[in-house]
């Protein structure tokens, strides 16, 4: 197969950042504002006395997480360089951001360099006098090795627990419910994602990995990094049903439970194919009896233009669906 | 030769660590090349340039000032040395409250840094991370107050014994941090995190008059 060439729609590499957030809030005035110095996007109108929501980490994934910002989900964003963690002077600017005084919750992806930025951030903000709580993301099943490593990597989980825990707030409730609530939703959630090609990085001429026509990698991440295998190109209905079928036995889900499923693109499968990959997995779970309590199908959390897709099911309850279907208004979820 | 670090002093140490540290990037590089992804001597070059911007004026210095703004320098770098070192910068400020630290306040803040580091990185001595070199330097700092060793000597004896200590992670194996993703690749290759933090004590001593002809670390190895 010939290697392409990849080729991308910017201006300077070292400026991507800074011209797609100032671009982004362009387009959405009446929800965002970008503040430059830190690269943050924080909701156009943050409410004083609601508990504050900042989530972040290395941009490349978007919508995530500016596209989260506005009513019923973030406060703030906080956007570090293509796959890499903000800065922890760039995430305290962004939990003071959010503090109109009932403190902070901090919703990360399970990653080294989140995590160490994250806690030093909400140590900083201590010293400020802040209230932190802490919401660890870490739902990608690929990565769980059971060993004493660092543990499974977060994913499109994350969407989910920045809806809920933005539903929360809204209604009132303090730091430590949110954040009790968030973990809560980790703890139900799982994630897998498969791909057929890698992105490149703005700027990079070559894809992070090549693979053969007849091969599809297993257990990919959102960095662009290998998989845990590779397994044969097959039908949608088949690479969906390798996905779907690990995640259930995973949360053992049971005859006559609900999921939220989240079937999400990672950047270069188009909107037809996660359709076709989000009937399948609706088919596989109605088969077992498990019901689809609510939905997406899209590019929620990608990986530059990764060709490839995850699914995520969260094992859902009367109150996780009551708080899941509270209003939200953000640039890349409206209801 | 002082025996208190005031702000002249405190700038005199930054200024001749970022020295210490210019000409030894390039092997550093070459370290974190070998063992790493190849960013920390580039991570590290630009947390020193925000520190120099962010230094307050020499007659307005105090120890605490003049450490707050290299660990606001080194917080707003990306990787995850930096942020450690800004934390551990953190915390020699907030031990030296007055105009000028004694070598006892310095012991204290630079103890306190190194237990803040251990919490978020989890790393021990061993492991082949900056703590093999800082831990030790601690140690010896904190042994050398307590006796009554002046500035001058606690950090001599605190430079003697973090070089030992990043001369140390050559024979080990990287249990923790970056270079725990090659395992025995990184063996004989000198743990850039620990390298700095002896170049941080030289620096120190070299400051208060009681440095001596330092060899290049790794040149035995």
């Amino acid at each position: 197969m010939p290697t392409a060439v990849r080729r991308h729609i910017i201006n300077n590499p070292h400026r991507v950042i800074d011209e797609a957030l100032d671009g982004f809030a362009l387009t959405y005035p009446e929800l965002v504002t970008f503040y430059n110095e830190h690269n943050l996007i924080s909701r156009k109108t943050l409410i004083p006395g609601k508990a504050g929501l900042v989530s972040g980490g290395g941009s490349g994934h978007e919508p995530l997480h500016a596209g989260f910002v506005g009513r019923g989900m973030l406060d703030v964003a906080v956007c570090g360089a293509v796959f890499a963690s903000p800065t922890a002077d760039q995430v305290h600017a962004g939990t003071k951001l959010a503090n109109t005084g009932a403190g902070v919750v901090q919703i990360i992806k399970n990653y080294t360099g989140d995590v160490l930025n994250f806690q030093i951030a909400a140590s900083l903000a201590d010293d400020d006098g802040v209230p932190v709580e802490q919401v660890l993301v870490d739902d990608d099943l690929a990565s769980d090795n059971g060993n004493d490593g660092p543990g499974r990597r977060g994913t499109a989980a994350v969407v989910t627990v920045e809806k809920v825990c933005g539903a929360l707030a809204e209604r009132g409730a303090g730091v430590s419910t949110i954040a009790t609530r968030g973990r809560d939703v980790v703890a139900r959630s799982r994630s897998l994602a498969i791909a057929l090609d890698a992105g490149a990085h703005p700027g990079d001429p070559a894809a992070a990995f090549e693979l053969e026509p007849h091969e599809v990698e297993f257990g990919v991440g959102i960095h662009g990094e290998r998989g845990t295998g590779r397994i044969a190109y097959a039908p949608a209905d088949d690479l969906v049903e390798q996905l779907v079928t690990p995640l259930v036995s995973s949360l053992q889900v049971k005859r006559g439970q609900a999921v939220i499923a989240i079937v999400n693109g990672l950047g270069g499968a188009y909107p037809l194919e996660l359709s076709i990959a989000a009937r399948n997995v609706h088919n596989l779970l109605n088969g077992r009896g498990i019901s689809i309590a609510r939905s997406l199908v899209g590019t929620y959390v990608s990986s530059l233009n990764m060709h490839g897709l995850s699914v995520t099911l969260t094992v859902a309850d009367d109150e996780l669906i009551s708080l899941w279907d509270d209003t939200v208004r953000t640039p890349a979820l409206s209801w | 030769m002082t025996n208190l670090i005031d702000g002249g002093t405190a700038l005199a140490w930054f200024t001749a660590f970022s020295e210490r540290f210019a000409s030894t990037q390039a092997y550093l590089t070459e370290l974190d090349r070998l063992a790493g992804d190849g960013d920390f001597g580039v991570n590290i070059a630009s947390a020193l340039e925000r520190t120099q911007e962010r230094l307050p004026p020499a007659m307005e210095a105090t120890c605490t000032t003049v450490f707050e703004a290299a660990s606001r320098g080194f917080m707003a770098t990306g990787g995850t040395s930096g942020p450690l070192f800004g934390m551990w910068f953190r915390d020699i400020a907030k031990g030296t409250k007055n105009e000028a630290a004694a070598v006892t306040d310095i012991a204290q803040g630079i103890a306190a840094g190194l237990s803040s580091i251990q919490k978020l990185g989890g790393a021990r001595v061993g492991d082949n991370t900056m703590i093999d070199a800082l831990e030790p330097a601690s140690v010896a700092l904190t042994a050398g107050a307590e006796r009554g060793s002046t500035l001058g000597e606690g950090l001599l004896e605190a430079a003697l014994a973090a070089r030992a200590g990043a001369e140390s992670t050559g024979d080990l194996i990287a249990a923790r941090g970056r270079a725990s993703y090659v395992g025995e690749l990184a063996r004989g290759v000198l743990d850039p995190g620990a390298v700095t933090i002896a170049l941080f004590f030289e620096a120190g001593a070299d400051t208060v008059g009681a440095g001596r002809a330092w060899q290049p670390l790794g040149a035995t190895a």
